[in-house]
């Protein structure tokens, strides 16, 4: 177990570099200036400024020392410092990243919540009227844009219920009923996907587990259906269910991003939206790749429950 | 005998394709509507200059955030007096057109990687690119859109381009999937030891027999790119100004939530209802031609 763990994290951490790879040589092929874009506004800038500050900010280097510089930082967990403000980028996203996280693992918990039951329901009464509606509503729950969803929600509780979700943002050690208040909404928004595709995919697999072998003769063995459903089949039928949540957890944070700034949330993307604005690059590479590591490493985590669902796989990923 | 079966099976499918559609209407009717406002979308698409009953620049003075049904306008006018649902099926035409796009470029890229990849499946070739294509995986679609679309500036053609680095990866796995299954087949043995080439072999022999699958792909990933291009328009780096988009129609709906309702009501209905489409399409499609799925 602890040798398929290790294999999994080492295989993440690949990928993570790769991702930080491609991403700072995207940022450096592609034609833009940072400097100019920084100093266009102020009045008489002359060409030996924009030098110095180019040189300043290691801009005038070759690409690849640059990386060097770059790579060297980022296994010492320095992302090097903001163009904007000067402060450590590591210290910008982790100042930012809490809220990014509540609202991501609120909008999982609301999808979980409601999803799993959904999907049992819709299973167990498969082919009715309840089964026909539950699915008809999932395949919609995952057509709805979450802004849009978002701004539906804004508009029609203000309409007919008058009200309208708290404008400032209130960090949730200052209040948590005011945060709690605040986040609802986005968290709603963007786990109705979560949501749909979780009952779809339970629903199908609990339906296949439920025809097999093995639920036959426990069933024939005078088990109630109640203990059928959630003890035996519910475990074998949990597998794609994380599969979907792996998944999920990219559409989530990229949800993030977009509902940030609808509800005017300080996270990481109201952050990266900045940085792409001023062409922080600094700023934009430590983002993504902080998005790049929440992402493989949920995913590895989900690997590791797998095997923790289904001793298969562990042995399985153990041999080989 | 079993060769003959398949052989007659084979002859009998043949002169079917005409009625394959009449089949997929019978068996697949979610399938059948979903492919219905598809057409419906690509007709109003193609054909907004003709159907839409104002130009969608024009602005009205008279009638500035009337609600639809006023002044002659059906779904009412925006802040600046231009007529919604005008500007909704211009919308319509733009997302048709990047969604076309983005699928045939990212597709092609897709396409050669994930076939290339399968065909020299386990091999140091397979192992590059499918570690290139975990890595794209791996940042969140919205992420690595507003980074490419900002740092490329807003354009339609840069907006295809970031939308293609969606579709890459997802293509690629098909196709490479698909390729691994298809590289064990009697006929590419047969090809191989009659000396075919490699290019040839993929080209006649595999591509043909892994289109399928991708039609089903490209389905839920054109609902993928709706939604995306929406989003970039939506945070404003995605279609720049003049040319109308269901995303920054949005956006611009944003400030008048409580005013004027329908400015974000309409183009979200309208572009909600394509995306469904699309993936009720995906979906029928694959238990269409997945026989196991036939319950």
């Amino acid at each position: 177990m602890l040798l398929y763990a290790g294999r999994r994290l080492t295989y993440g951490l690949l990928v993570l570099a790769l991702v930080a790879t491609l991403v700072f040589l995207i940022i450096r092929l592609i034609p833009g200036d940072a400097v100019r874009l920084q100093l266009a506004d102020a009045p008489g800038v002359t060409q030996a400024q924009i030098d110095q500050r180019t040189a300043e900010l290691g801009l005038d280097e070759p690409v690849l020392t640059q990386f060097g510089h770059f790579v060297s930082g980022l296994v010492q967990g320095d992302l090097g410092t903001s163009f904007d403000d000067e402060r450590p980028v590591t210290t910008k996203i982790l100042e930012r990243l809490p809220a990014t996280l509540e609202l991501g693992l609120l909008a999982i918990l609301f999808g979980v919540l409601l999803g799993v039951p959904f999907g049992m329901l819709s299973a167990i009464r498969h082919h009715s009227i309840i089964d026909n509606v539950m699915r008809f509503l999932a395949v919609i729950g995952m057509s709805l844009p979450n802004f849009w969803l978002a701004l539906l929600l804004i508009t029609f509780l203000a309409l007919w219920f008058g009200w309208s979700p708290p404008l400032v943002y209130v960090s949730p050690t200052e209040d948590l009923g005011q945060n709690l208040v605040h986040m609802l909404l986005p968290a709603i928004a963007l786990g109705a996907a979560t949501m749909a595709s979780i009952a779809r995919m339970l629903r199908s697999s609990l339906l296949e587990v439920l025809g097999s072998n093995f639920i036959r003769t426990i069933r024939s063995r005078g088990a109630s259906e109640r203990v059928v459903v959630l003890k035996h089949a519910g475990r074998s039928s949990m597998i794609p269910v994380f599969t979907v949540l792996g998944l999920q957890v990219g559409h989530i944070l990229g949800g993030t991003v977009i509902l940030e700034r609808i509800f005017a949330i300080p996270g990481m993307g109201s952050l990266i939206f900045e940085a792409v604005g001023q062409r922080d690059y600094p700023v934009i590479l430590g983002c993504v790749i902080f998005y790049g590591a929440i992402f493989i490493l949920v995913n590895v985590v989900v690997d590791l429950l797998y095997a923790v669902i289904d001793p298969r796989i562990r042995y399985e990923g153990a041999s080989a | 005998m079993s060769i003959a079966i398949s052989g007659t099976a084979r002859a009998a499918r043949r002169p079917k394709t005409r009625s394959g559609l009449v089949r997929f209407t019978t068996e697949q009717p979610l399938g059948a509507i979903a492919l219905f406002l598809i057409t419906l979308f690509v007709v109003v698409a193609v054909l907004a200059p003709w159907i839409a009953p104002y130009d969608p620049l024009a602005q009205d003075r008279v009638n500035l955030l009337t609600p639809p049904g006023v002044g002659g306008h059906p779904a009412g006018t925006d802040e600046l007096g231009r007529d919604v649902l005008s500007r909704s099926l211009y919308g319509a035409r733009t997302s048709l057109l990047i969604a076309v796009a983005t699928l045939a470029l990212g597709g092609a890229i897709g396409l050669v990687i994930g076939v290339v990849s399968g065909y020299f499946g386990g091999t140091w070739v397979d192992s590059v690119l499918q570690r290139i294509m975990d890595a794209l995986m791996a940042i969140p679609s919205i992420v690595l859109l507003l980074f490419v679309a900002a740092l490329l500036g807003p354009s339609v053609r840069n907006t295809v381009i970031a939308l293609s680095l969606l579709v890459i990866p997802s293509i690629n796995r098909v196709a490479r999937g698909e390729m691994l299954r298809i590289r064990e087949e009697p006929y590419v043995e047969a090809a191989r030891s009659v000396g075919c080439s490699t290019p040839r072999i993929l080209l006649r022999y595999g591509l043909p027999n892994l289109m399928a699958p991708l039609f089903v792909m490209g389905s839920l990933l054109f609902a993928v790119i709706l939604i995306a291009e929406s989003a970039l328009s939506f945070l404003g780096i995605g279609t720049p100004p003049p040319t109308p988009s269901w995303g920054r129609m949005l956006s611009e709906g944003r400030s008048q939530l409580e005013i004027a309702p329908w400015m974000t009501v309409v183009p979200g209905l309208i572009l909600s209802v394509s995306v469904l489409a699309f993936n009720l399409l995906g979906d029928a499609m694959r238990d269409f031609l997945d026989p196991k799925q036939r319950r």
